[in-house]
């Protein structure tokens, strides 16, 4: 293994490969801010900053990583090397994870330097910070929605009423529909009426205990899409805070405490009591968050900065995986598709939720999307880059989780099957 | 004990394409034994099946039927291509890498700690005349120059069996007579060698047994100074000898 990495590490760095990714992405933070402009307001200024700017050149290293690994085994096989290789007592898994760890090095070093030159190049925003706060975002304690779909299902399903078709309709498609209609379900409040959300996230209740000052993110609806004013009190435990505002915006309501000194009720629910006139309509899962202070912009950056070097190492293994039995066009060619398909996987289901009256076509693209989205949920779930625009801190479980998923099980098993391959494709050397 | 270092029973290799159907039958049905010591040539017209055969003995393919033991063991096991040194037909080295560092690269792969792989690229690139390039990137050397840094990869690690393919294809006479010294050397110190090459003369000057292919077939075998003591022309013993095989068997007078 050592021999193999040290190889593709000399190779990235006498063959220019380093030096060329290093410079884009310097290029890339010197240069774009000034080409391409922001809106001018401080707010697009640290959106070009922290999201647009470590965006690009994240795309530009994962895309190099690809393109890297996808050449490796091909190269080598085109080149007549691999037999000189293979003929040694070295393991075929030695030298793919050489490989793969010499990538996942190169990848560390342009997410490092990119890392280095976000916190070294804070835009000029006068009177303000020059990144956003990092919080901890807590989200309402409800049943995963596949969960709660399962259980409408039945009820239709138990339901004289329940029309033949919903009855005859196959399940899976049913559910996932459910499942999308529940993650945008609104509760509606109306005048004089109390809504109750449970939030019984025990690090909530900790900080909570420990005084720290909490945020609310709400979005107001109501049924028609118009402005219109509304008025009530948020209650968070021994924390509330005055809604005077309209809805339709985004916004976010500082909790303070009510000196009762009761501390932290169990279980920890969110209560809005509508004084206003109007009927008043929250989605709980998407309009509802409590922030809370977490650690600095520059420990959030790190880590995630750790989750774009997750996805590098899991698309190095696929390279090298790919590029064990592919030819290096071909190769590239289906990484990049696939790459591609996994990208608009999420959308496709989310633009077709209702496939009961979709053509044959549209339900094989939507099946095939819905079976891409749940294989590469892991890898595509994180959004490193938005978690640190939006300065939502990234927690140390979610991290694990990736990097378990990115970094050892998915290349784990790529990094085997192309070992595999090494070793087994007839035609070694051509 | 057993003193062959290299078996091959009854071997067959068929090329399939993608959907399994036959593409050509390289090997059809060949013995050979390699005995502890020797020098064997393996011979053959262009398309005979030599390279096949290398790949087969080397573990690179596997035989559609029949088997090919190395030291008594599959080609595929570590412990045989731990004692395997192997030179292509064309020295397929890493441009970016120096001599050296070639040469550890393979020391490495095979396993040899760092410090005596130290040693061995030292000595091996002397034995080479290459110190004074030995920290130049292979990239810039001559053909004759990375034949030899691919010679000290191949012999890196100690090998009991080294398999040469045309080791003397596209050198200069003094580069030629120099890696047929190094031939004759390795055979004096008790190293097996199996070469494969077009040039006969060569073949007859540093081989102690030779093996004709043909079509996929064995079509001439024996000891060299066998040959050349039969032979009516002992300069040319080897050529003639490979005509009439090949000729016969081909259809074709000698």
């Amino acid at each position: 293994m050592k021999e193999s990495f040290l190889l593709a590490l000399r190779a990235f760095m006498r063959g220019r490969v380093a030096l060329l990714l290093l410079v884009a992405v310097g290029l890339i933070h010197w240069l774009m801010p000034d080409f391409v402009r922001s809106d001018g307001t401080a707010s697009g200024i640290l959106e070009m900053h922290v999201r647009i700017v470590p965006g690009f050149a994240a795309a530009v290293i994962l895309l190099t990583v690809l393109s890297t690994s996808c050449g490796m085994f091909a190269r080598e096989r085109e080149l007549k090397r691999l037999s000189l290789t293979l003929v040694r007592p070295a393991s075929a898994w030695g030298v793919v994870c050489g490989k793969w760890l010499a990538t996942t090095v190169l990848a560390a070093a342009a997410i490092a330097l990119s890392s280095v030159l976000v916190l070294a190049m804070p835009p000029a925003l006068p009177g303000q910070a020059g990144v956003p706060p990092c919080r901890h975002h807590y989200e309402p304690t409800l049943p995963p929605p596949a969960v709660v779909a399962g259980h409408i299902l039945g009820g239709y399903l138990r339901d004289p009423a329940t029309p033949e078709a919903v009855r005859k309709a196959p399940k899976r498609a049913v559910l996932a529909l459910l499942t999308t209609k529940e993650m945008d379900r609104y509760d509606v409040v109306k005048p004089g009426e109390t809504m109750v959300w449970p939030f019984d996230v025990p690090r909530l209740k900790r900080q909570m205990e420990e005084g720290a000052e909490l945020t609310l993110r709400v979005r107001f609806s109501t049924q028609f899409e118009l402005r219109t004013p509304v008025a009530g009190i948020l209650t968070l435990g021994d924390m509330s805070a005055v809604v005077s505002n309209s809805t339709q915006a985004v916004i976010e309501i500082p909790l303070a405490r009510t000196g009762k000194g009761d501390g932290v009720p169990s279980p920890l629910n969110l209560t809005f009591a509508n004084t206003g006139r109007s009927a008043v309509m929250i989605r709980p899962r998407r309009d509802l968050v409590v922030l809370a202070p977490a650690d600095s912009f520059a420990w959030n950056l790190l880590r995630s900065q750790i989750e774009v070097w997750s996805l590098a190492a899991m698309l190095a293994a696929y390279g090298l995986f790919l590029s064990a039995a592919l030819s290096r066009p071909v190769a590239l060619f289906t990484a990049l598709v696939s790459l591609a398909v996994v990208l608009m996987a999420p959308s496709v289901v989310a633009q077709f939720p209702d496939e009961f009256n979709a053509s044959f076509a549209d339900r094989f693209g939507l099946w095939l999307s819905r079976a891409v989205q749940s294989a590469t949920h892991s890898v595509s779930a994180p959004s490193p880059i938005t978690d640190l625009a939006t300065g939502r801190a990234i927690e140390g479980a979610e991290l694990l989780r990736t990097l378990a998923g990115n970094v050892l099980l998915l290349p784990g098993m790529l990094l085997s099957l192309a070992a595999f391959i090494v070793r087994r494709k007839p035609f070694a050397d051509g | 004990m057993n003193d062959a270092v290299i078996e091959i029973h009854g071997l067959v290799k068929t090329f399939r394409d993608f959907w399994l159907r036959p593409l050509a039958s390289a090997l059809r049905g060949v013995d050979l034994t390699v005995g502890r010591g020797d020098v064997f040539g393996l011979l053959g017209p262009n398309g005979s099946g030599k390279s096949t055969t290398i790949k087969l003995i080397l573990g690179l393919l596997r035989p559609t039927a029949g088997e090919v033991r190395l030291f008594g063991l599959s080609p595929r096991s570590r412990r045989a291509r731990a004692r395997l040194g192997y030179l292509p037909e064309l020295s397929y080295l890493h441009p970016f890498l120096t001599a050296r560092e070639t040469v550890l690269y393979y020391a490495g792969l095979s396993g040899l700690d760092r410090r005596t792989s130290r040693e061995r690229a030292a000595e091996l690139l002397s034995r080479m005349g290459l110190e004074g390039s030995a920290d130049r990137a292979v990239g810039g050397f001559s053909k004759g120059m990375a034949r030899k840094v691919a010679f000290a990869a191949a012999l890196v690690s100690h090998p009991e069996l080294l398999v040469l393919d045309e080791p003397t294809s596209g050198l200069d006479p003094l580069a030629t007579r120099d890696v047929k010294e190094l031939i004759r050397t390795l055979a004096a110190g008790g190293m097996t060698v199996l070469v494969t090459s077009h040039q006969l003369f060569d073949m007859q000057d540093v081989c102690t047994r030779v093996s004709i292919l043909s079509q996929g077939k064995v079509v001439g075998e024996g000891a060299v100074a066998d040959i050349v003591a039969a032979s009516a022309d002992p300069r040319h013993a080897l050529e003639d000898y490979f005509a009439a095989a090949v000729g016969a068997k081909e259809g074709n007078p000698a």
